[in-house]
């Protein structure tokens, strides 16, 4: 079953190259889901504190475990060098304390390709309620999303099954 | 003192005052001032006797400490206590490269009547390694002292113009008595009012400065007092070698702009790492013709002040004002008052380390002669307030690290011992519970929090599905020694950005240096293990000790963070009052 996520990547602070703050570096955020990727445009005042704002609407596949928020900077040749990376968990998004439409205000470490620590991000993502589903299958689940098991990657939906045909006696 | 460039040029490029800040994000320097303890008393007739003043500081020939360039001066702020040590109110920000620094962080202190405050204001050189640290965290041991002085609040507010300048004096040693310089304070009477202005403000045309390339703007918004003082009030940040500026949104509350017609100086000023920032140029304008110039389109010129001719001259640069909003930003009562429910839930330490309840000297003794005991004195005194502001005095109960009668250790068993809900009515239910449950439950370990913290961010998730206003407060009451520090921070992590907040009462005389850090006051947010950040600090710490000791009142310590914590919630979400028109 694909989602639609409607993700801000709205800042980031204290990024650090070499365990140092940047200081003059144009910064931009990519967002990957599975195989897709958005990114964002640059932040031109640079540093290590760099705003975007930079929001965009991603489908994602039931099956998905984490979506990643990847953090570049230009450099004055126009190569893009990474600086970090962070792995957000769906379940940070969806299952336990965030319902559907909820607006989900998340800060993430980056780390770099050594592991180390170079920054945080801030990102606001909602997940968009599917309009094809059914109402009822909605009210249902919202009730006891704590007990039953996940099945398809999301915690606590239940499936339900609608009849395509009926037999006419 | 670091390299031989001139100081932290990227930290002093930056905003500072009426400019916005990340949405989660407390105000800083405004200690005197909170709404839900003035409530508290009012409703009990006690009206403040204080009236909150916002004190503006500006120093003048200050030594120079720093060898290639001038001094970074910070200025400090303490009241002096009555056992004589110095309280820190406040600080300033830092300025570069300057020995008369005119500081726009204001300071706010509460102006009681009827005692005699004494202010001590330091003022440090700030070393050029400390890069783009908010000043909350600067150690005040490890900058350059450069200088102090000594004045009585009401003598300022007594003095014409309510301003009074001070000469610095030092303690270097004996025999060395040098002139360093003067600081000024101006004080002024904050009103308190909720509305607010954004504006995005660009430049068009400037005038270059600088000689290799373009000049560096960027604006400094004053205010014109009565008797032509002008008090600094925001600056924006600086944009690079551009003669087209576009500056980032700047807010201010009308605190800062006094009322829509008082006359604001706008000046445009070239940046120089020197800090000598040469001035484009000017104007004078109100907040009200400042919209108006937005909403007609039009464009301001600037005017450069020229002594010579007698008039100004006026400038091809020209102010545009892109945006104006006014919005209200509503404090912590007017969400209370229109009926957004505080939700208070209390957990209680059952483990060893309290001591046996029978011995005298263990925390949850049960005194036969009917004196209360650590536990049941934090009860009552915190009870008290929560019951105050939670409007059904229905209140979960849980107790934790203590083993049931059947036998297993619980980390979130019901105080009352029911096992069909957890509710208790009013402090008096919780008193009876914990009584009750001090009889059937044995004291066990170990002293873990995430349980009941879990409990709670499920209730606050639970009541977000149902949309209903309602804000909850966890009180854990624990005698200090947390053995899980990382299932802790991990569970915070995950209930940070819930409408929920976490209150740590300590009973007992341990060392609650853990419970510091779980309050990130110091501006370190807290890190989970899957390396998520906490989205807001969500925890208050309240030792009691402080409190009996009468250095605190406990009104005032339980309920210090609880307004910023729940504003910070509301308002990056923009959830208005119950009913309030939406902006």
């Amino acid at each position: 079953m694909t989602k639609t996520l409607e993700i801000d990547i709205r800042s980031a602070e204290g990024l650090k190259i070499n365990r140092r703050l940047i200081k003059k570096k144009k910064t931009f955020a990519v967002v990957k889901i599975g195989e897709k990727s958005r990114s964002s445009d640059l932040d031109d005042s640079g540093g290590s504190n760099p705003t975007w704002n930079f929001k965009s609407e991603m489908p994602m596949k039931g099956s998905v475990q984490f979506i990643s928020i990847e953090v570049f900077y230009r450099t004055r040749c126009g190569r893009d060098k990474k600086i970090g990376e962070a792995r957000i968990p769906a379940t940070d998004f969806m299952g336990r304390y965030s319902h559907e439409g909820h607006l989900n205000f998340l800060s993430y470490r980056l780390r770099d390709e050594y592991g180390d620590k170079c920054g945080i991000v801030n990102v606001s993502i909602v997940v968009k309620p599917h309009s094809t589903e059914t109402t009822m299958f909605m009210a249902s689940s919202s009730s006891s999303s704590f007990e039953t098991p996940s099945i398809d990657g999301y915690r606590g939906r239940i499936v339900t099954g609608l009849p395509v045909w009926r037999v006419t006696t | 003192m670091g390299n031989c460039l001139t100081g932290d040029v990227a930290g002093g490029k930056q905003a500072i005052g009426g400019v916005q800040q990340r949405p989660t994000s407390t105000t800083t320097n405004n200690a005197a001032q909170n709404d839900a303890v003035d409530f508290f008393f009012r409703s009990r007739g006690q009206y403040p006797l204080f009236s909150q003043i916002e004190l503006s500081l500006s120093a003048s020939n200050l030594i120079d400490r720093d060898i290639t360039s001038k001094s970074d001066p910070m200025a400090v702020m303490y009241l002096r206590k009555k056992d004589g040590k110095l309280e820190e109110i406040g600080r300033t920000e830092v300025i570069l490269n300057s020995l008369n620094p005119n500081w726009i962080e204001k300071i706010t202190v509460s102006f009681q009547f009827e005692t005699v405050q004494t202010l001590v204001f330091h003022v440090f050189d700030v070393d050029t390694r400390y890069h783009n640290v908010p000043v909350k965290t600067l150690k005040l041991k490890e900058q350059d002292y450069l200088g102090e002085a000594t004045c009585v609040l009401s003598e300022v507010m007594t003095k014409p113009n309510r301003s009074m300048t001070l000469n610095l004096h030092g303690n270097f040693g004996a025999g060395v008595s040098r002139k360093l310089g003067t600081l000024s304070v101006q004080a002024e009477e904050t009103i308190a009012s909720k509305t607010v202005v954004e504006m995005n403000l660009r430049s068009v045309n400037l005038d270059n400065k600088d000689l290799f390339s373009k000049s560096d703007p960027f604006l400094r918004i004053s205010r014109l007092v009565e008797n032509s003082i002008v008090v600094p009030v925001c600056r924006t940040e600086v944009v690079d070698n551009n003669l087209n500026p576009i500056w980032k949104p700047v807010c201010l509350t009308m605190q800062q702009f006094g009322s829509k017609d008082t006359p604001l100086l706008i000046e445009c000023l070239d940046f120089n790492t020197s800090g000598n920032h040469e001035l484009i140029g000017r104007t004078e304008k109100s907040v009200a013709e400042l919209e108006r110039l937005c909403q007609q389109r039009e464009a301001i010129n600037f005017v450069y002040p020229s002594t010579s001719h007698g008039r100004n001259k006026v400038l091809k640069g020209q102010l545009i004002v892109d945006r104006f909003v006014e919005k209200i930003q509503y404090s912590f009562l007017d969400y209370i008052s229109s009926g957004f429910e505080l939700n208070f839930m209390v957990a209680v330490d059952f483990t060893a380390s309290n001591g046996d309840p029978r011995t005298p000297s263990s925390l949850h003794y049960n005194d036969p002669s009917g004196r209360l005991n650590s536990y049941q004195k934090a009860i009552m005194e915190v009870g008290e307030v929560i019951q105050f502001y939670d409007s059904d005095r229905r209140f979960p109960a849980w107790g934790f690290g203590g083993r049931t009668a059947d036998g297993h250790v619980s980390h979130a068993f019901n105080l009352n011992g029911a096992s069909y809900g957890d509710e208790v009515v009013g402090v008096e239910g919780i008193m009876s519970a914990y009584s009750s449950a001090l009889a059937n439950v044995a004291l066990a370990g170990p002293t873990l929090f995430s349980h009941v913290v879990d409990k709670a961010a499920h209730t606050a998730s639970q009541s977000l599905s149902q949309n209903s206003p309602k804000y909850f407060v966890l009180l854990i009451i624990t005698d200090g020694v947390l053995t899980d520090m990382a299932g802790t921070i991990d569970a915070l992590v995950r209930a940070s950005d819930l409408p929920l907040s976490v209150l740590i009462v300590g009973v007992g005389n341990t060392d609650f240096t853990q419970m510091e850090i779980l309050d990130a006051d110091k501006g370190r947010r807290l890190e989970s293990s899957t390396g998520r950040v906490a989205t807001r600090d969500i925890v208050q710490f309240v030792p009691m000790k402080e409190v009996h000791s009468g250095q605190v009142s406990v009104v005032q310590a339980l309920l210090e963070e609880l307004p910023g914590q729940f504003l910070s919630y509301v308002r990056c979400r923009n959830i208005n009052p119950v009913g309030a028109p939406a902006i």
